[in-house]
């Protein structure tokens, strides 16, 4: 996974991110609001940041022409068998990308 | 859809009859929204027909073109993955064109997912079909179907096996979901038995499946083959060839 870059000065931005690559991180179960791509089969699930992305706008606001603060987004690495206990196989991993606010610090 | 009468048949309503009988409300959306731009004369038709035409036509030759260079320039494959938009443009794909804010790729970010021996990505997008639009162009039906989409996050292996794709158990295989804003890429490890191969040669044997992460490349298989084969009816077997079946590429 290439490196994070600096992120980018705007008034709209907390100006740093909250979590680096390798904390572990714990997806919120929050409501859904009329619009999210917080996927279901991640809520609650604890997973490793695996890249700093970019900031921009949440999606719960962009879905409705809001002009949102931008936020941090990561891409959280998943253990499949965290997902699914059934998963028959420990190496395989899944990833996805999520925007600051739905992520909670985990415990090691 | 048109209800026309012919002369003589007593007024009966006659139809072109539609194979799908339901237009979903995005697509009465698109269409409203696009009338009303060419009214207020945003774009012209014509131009719409053209943009289309452009984006349907594509194509995954870029992508095939920056796993080539990278393989044999490590200098530019570390380019690619610490600025991947960037890179695409020593190949000559600007991200930003025709329109300055990224369309057809909807966002300007891009992951190259790198392959290696104990490591194989392949890409999903569980909400809809994101997709890096300007190195592989449009993407295949199957990737858009919500059978894949919800399969390869469960069972990605049986999945893959599906395509033809069995990889050993202690390889970890890293399903990569394009639920946000970043676009992803496989970037597939180099065969053996390709080691002198000039970038051309190389850039044949990268498919458009093999960016997906659903096939890997080999020596001898090409984007330029055609997988044609004759369908063996196993009733009718008087030309029946002898020849072991041979592998289907999907």
């Amino acid at each position: 996974m290439s490196k994070s870059k600096p992120l980018k000065k705007s008034p709209r931005t907390t100006g740093h991110a909250r979590f680096k690559v390798g904390d572990r991180v714990r997806v919120k179960d929050l409501p859904n609001l009329f619009y999210s791509r917080t996927q279901m089969y991640v809520r609650g699930v604890v997973g490793t940041i695996a890249a700093c992305t970019y900031q921009d706008v949440i999606p719960e606001d962009e879905a409705f022409n809001r002009d949102g603060r931008l936020e941090q987004y990561y891409i959280i690495r998943f253990r499949q068998k965290d997902l699914w206990p059934e998963y028959p196989f420990d190496n395989d991993t899944v990833q996805t990308e999520s925007p600051e606010r739905w992520l909670e610090p985990a415990e090691k | 859809m048109s209800h026309t009468h012919k002369p003589g048949d007593g007024g009966a309503e006659r139809h072109a009859a539609p194979m799908v009988e339901e237009i979903t409300d995005f697509e009465v959306l698109e269409i409203a929204v696009r009338e009303l731009a060419i009214e207020h004369g945003l774009f012209t038709a014509e131009d719409h027909r053209r943009f289309t035409e452009w984006t349907e036509s594509i194509g995954p030759a870029a992508g095939s073109r920056l796993v080539a260079k990278a393989w044999i320039d490590p200098a530019f494959k570390a380019r690619v993955m610490e600025d991947a938009v960037r890179a695409c443009k020593e190949i000559g794909i600007d991200w930003a064109e025709p329109t300055g804010f990224g369309t057809p790729s909807d966002y300007m970010n891009l992951r190259v997912l790198e392959d290696t021996p104990t490591l194989h990505h392949v890409i999903v997008c569980t909400l809809c079909s994101c997709y890096p639009r300007p190195l592989l162009g449009m993407s295949p039906e199957w990737y858009r179907t919500t059978n894949y989409r919800r399969r390869l996050v469960r069972w990605p292996r049986q999945v893959l096996a599906e395509f033809g794709l069995i990889l050993p158990p202690e390889v970890e295989l890293r399903v990569e979901d394009s639920n946000q804003k970043c676009r992803f890429m496989v970037l597939p490890v180099q065969p053996e038995g390709t080691e002198n191969w000039t970038e051309q040669q190389l850039a044949q044997i990268v498919t458009r499946d093999c960016m997906i992460g659903v096939a890997l490349p080999r020596p001898g298989r090409t984007a330029d083959i055609h997988p044609v084969q004759k369908a063996r009816r196993p009733v009718q077997s008087s030309e029946h060839s002898g020849e072991p079946a041979h592998e289907h590429d999907k």
